[in-house]
């Protein structure tokens, strides 16, 4: 399925870029080009290496609230713009904000929309408020920006954000009513929640975020950093896996039959497939499971011995079955994306990739009921893509509509509490995650393993595969 | 039988492709137009055996279709036929209708564009021709699932009640361990083309020899004017090619001992033929008319074997309405049995599917119902103290 793709902020920026690598690297063509990153904060760009100079687009030039970097007009710039800011009657403060940006410094990495667990101070400083004021004041260069994009070349279109960041949110949120506003097509988002050791404005503004981005868009996938980092890690260092892992699976979804040298599938998955599926909005989810296959029973012999009904009925033959079916059982056990009840999910869409000669057909087709029973839909679609030679076969499932996730109540839990408690702006500059009441993290701690579909635990985390390039 | 074929959607297009290509290779003729039908670009590009000019796009300017599909929808399938329906009859018009005896559409009712479509272009039909109009439809297997099963139990109700006859194939019959995706579709369509090619194509043997008890097409159009769905049974023998020769001929004493194997054969075949696979499994006694068509070397078609074998079937069926008849085929190696049961009534398999797509239905209509509250609730904290961005 074609897809335009349009990151925003730090965290967008990365994971559409990202993608575009992968297209390279695994031969599918889904943007065709159709890629625009905004940011409010040019260094964004700075780790960029596929999206070219005129595909990325910086906001709020000219909005005295953003912090710009920048040697020597440091201090007095900022004094300036804290004191204007103070006299705006928002709720945002952006003033404390921008008042210690300029020694305080405290990113040096810098980047606003979570490769650091920090907030930056640069661009919006991680307001959301903000981030959606400078989107309105610059609606007529997003518009300009947005010309590029061929809307008669893909099918849909999809927004991605880092939710807890000021510009992926705020930004994003406007970014979001504009493409709907100017799109005949569909338009989809995907957001990243952020960990509860991130600080607490972010858990705020991703609540809000939610809120705002899911009745605007024509469905949104969430990806949980919480669910894809273990205690041990640092938030900061699951980034690059976590982004791997999202931008392999959302290549396996988008870029089913985009493959230039594919073979003819069967059962090809077409974009009405993927858009009839996301069709019913709200949250979409996505597992993911890989086998390796077995070259021996695939060799010319074996080939040769099943064409001739010579092969060992009980052995090839059975195992294949099976294995296709295991492996679309397991993608749906698998961790996905935003862990979630699955028996709430809306419609289901399935697609298993690899060499046709593996993918068994009854396998296959107990696999997509298995789909249907455990998800208790009868919606569910499925396809096949072809990769004659692969030495891997991969079902990736969506789960469209989840209705029951407890990771989202959760996270709406803290934000209420971290609104409730006063100023959201004095933690944005400080909050660390020894700041955080302990008891609130037990009180998640609780949550997390009373959730029994959050297999986070049985799981372990598996990184395995995020290093590797993706695709084979 | 000379038929003008319409395949809609990527089953029925490819059956119909797989049914030019078994005629060509046995040297018959019964498609003289094929046109296939698909609301995906990339799936109307499969067939080997059908013109460029005879491929048509519908829904391309659809919204939700756009070319690349329904996405299972059988009302968008159905929406986008209706608003394309000038162009299909465009393309038909090129058909000499007086040169065919019957049209037929072939379509797979599990999926969006062969469900939605085909009944709104046999309506179209119908209402242009006189001539009669046969559906062949694929019917999904039970764990394609209930959204498929639901396309399927409605659009049924559409054929049934619109074609002149209906004949079903079952997929679920029609599993096999072992096969892969591509096998499993690949080995169904040459099966189910056999029997269609083999049935329909009797009577239109232009340059061999003609018997006295050769099938006519108005024959097999009679067994099937009586409406409803229809089965149809095959079974085939190698044929032993040197007792054809010319030896063989000359011993009298022989021929006439091989006159009573042949029968039983052929007898035997029929058996098979009734009581192996049939496309859709029912019930053999509540047939309504019923048909028996031998394709293969004249030679080895015996009289006696065809009226014990007819006289079988009518005791099966349950009905006196049975024709028997030859298709010779000289060149052939091998001898073919079809058994057309025409009006079947009682098939297990169609009562599985509209219950399937009845717990299918009330389940949409359970989501349906839901949705919007659902999403509304999972974005929203309990007491909505969390205001939207914008």
């Amino acid at each position: 399925m074609k897809l335009a793709l349009i990151g925003v902020g730090g965290a967008g920026t990365r994971i559409v870029d990202r993608f575009v690598r992968a297209e390279r690297d695994t031969g599918r063509s889904v943007t065709n080009g159709n890629v625009l990153a905004f940011t409010t904060d040019p260094r964004a760009f700075d780790r960029t290496t596929a999206l070219s100079a005129d595909r990325q687009v910086v906001l709020g030039d000219a909005h005295p609230d953003v912090t710009r970097r920048g040697a020597g007009e440091g201090n007095a710039a900022a004094g300036e713009r804290s004191r204007h800011s103070r006299a705006e009657p928002t709720e945002a403060g952006e003033g404390s904000a921008t008042e210690t940006a300029p020694e305080g410094a405290p990113v040096t990495d810098g980047d606003s929309d979570g490769l650091t667990d920090a907030i930056t101070n640069y661009g919006v400083g991680g307001d959301p408020e903000l981030g959606a004021r400078v989107a309105q004041a610059d609606r007529p260069e997003i518009r300009r920006a947005l010309d590029p994009i061929e809307e008669t070349d893909v099918a849909a279109t999809m927004l991605v954000a880092g939710l807890g960041g000021g510009t992926g949110c705020g930004v994003g949120s406007v970014l979001l009513e504009e493409l709907q506003s100017i799109y005949e097509t569909s338009v989809y988002a995907l957001g990243v929640l952020p960990a509860t050791a991130e600080p607490d404005r972010r858990t705020l503004t991703a609540a809000r975020g939610v809120r705002t981005f899911v009745p605007l868009a024509d469905s949104m996938f969430l990806v949980d950093n919480e669910a894809w980092c273990s205690d041990a890690d640092r938030v900061v260092d699951r980034y690059e896996p976590i982004n791997a892992m999202t931008v392999e699976r959302l290549l396996s979804v988008f870029g089913a039959g985009e493959r230039d040298c594919g073979s003819v599938s069967e059962m090809r998955v077409d974009s009405a497939d993927i858009q009839r599926t996301l069709d019913v909005g709200g949250v979409a989810t996505i597992g993911r499971e890989t086998v390796r296959v077995e070259p021996e029973s695939r060799g010319l012999i074996a080939r040769i011995l099943r064409l001739i009904g010579r092969s060992p009925e009980t052995d090839s033959t059975a195992v294949d079955a099976s294995m296709v079916k295991h492996l679309i059982s397991r993608a749906l056990q698998s961790k996905l994306t935003l862990p979630c009840d699955i028996t709430s999910a809306d419609r289901v869409f399935v697609i298993l990739t690899g060499p046709p000669d593996t993918i068994s057909r009854k396998g296959f087709e107990t696999g997509r009921y298995l789909l249907e029973e455990e998800t208790e839909t009868v919606e569910v679609l499925a396809g096949d893509e072809p990769i004659p030679g692969a030495p891997e076969l991969t079902a990736t499932v969506v789960l469209s509509n989840v209705t029951t996730v407890p990771r989202i109540e959760r996270l709406q839990r803290r934000a209420v509490a971290i609104q409730t408690d006063g100023d959201p702006n004095d933690k944005a500059t400080s909050a660390t995650d020894t700041e955080r009441p302990a008891a609130t993290k037990s009180t998640d701690e609780r949550f997390d393993r009373s959730n029994p579909d959050d297999d986070a635990a049985s799981h372990g985390f598996d990184f395995g595969d995020t290093g590797r390039d993706l695709g084979e | 039988m000379k038929l003008a074929t319409i395949g809609v959607g990527n089953a029925g297009s490819k059956l119909i492709d797989q049914m030019i290509e078994f005629e060509f290779e046995t040297g018959r003729n019964l498609c003289r137009h094929a046109l296939v039908i698909n609301t995906a670009r990339t799936d109307l590009a499969k067939p080997r055996n059908i013109d460029g000019d005879r491929r048509v796009l519908i829904g391309d300017t659809h919204r939700k279709a756009r070319g690349h599909g329904v996405g299972g929808d059988a009302e968008i399938g159905a929406e986008v036929a209706k608003t394309d329906i000038d162009e299909i009859r465009r393309v038909f018009d090129d058909v000499e209708i007086h040169e065919v005896d019957a049209v037929l559409v072939a379509a797979g009712l599990g999926g969006g564009t062969g469900s939605g479509a085909a009944p709104v272009v046999i309506d179209e039909l119908q209402k242009m021709y006189e001539e009669p109009i046969y559906g062949l439809g694929i019917l999904p297997g039970t764990y394609e699932g209930g959204r498929p099963a639901l396309n399927a139990a409605r659009s049924l109700q559409s054929f049934v009640n619109k074609v002149d006859n209906f004949i079903a194939f079952d997929n679920d019959a029609w599993r096999s361990r072992g096969q892969t995706i591509e096998q499993g579709y690949e080995e169904m369509n040459e099966e189910l083309a056999t029997r269609i090619v083999t049935l329909l194509a009797a009577g239109e043997v232009d340059e061999s020899e003609v018997g006295e008890n050769a099938m006519d097409s108005s024959d097999i159009m009679r067994t099937l004017e009586v409406g409803g769905v229809s089965s149809i049974g095959y079974a085939s023998t190698e044929v032993d090619v040197e007792k054809q020769g010319l030896l063989a001929k000359f011993n009298d004493a022989e021929e006439s001992e091989s006159e009573s194997t042949d029968a039983a054969k052929i007898k035997g075949l029929v058996r098979r033929a009734t009581n192996s696979r049939l496309t859709v499994p029912c019930d053999v006694s509540s047939a309504d008319r019923a048909l028996i068509v031998f394709a293969g070397p004249p030679d080895v078609i015996s009289r006696k074997g065809v009226e014990s074998a007819r006289e079988w079937l009518e005791q099966e069926a349950d009905t006196v309405d049975v024709l028997a008849g030859d298709d010779p085929r000289p060149d052939s190696s091998n001898l073919a049995a079809v058994v057309l049961l025409s009006n079947v009534t009682d098939t297990p398999r169609i009562d599985e599917i509209q219950n399937q797509a009845v717990d299918a239905q009330n389940k949409i209509q359970e989501q349906d119902a839901v949705r919007e509250e659902e999403i509304q609730s999972l974005i929203t904290d309990d007491d909505n103290d969390l205001d939207p961005i914008v």
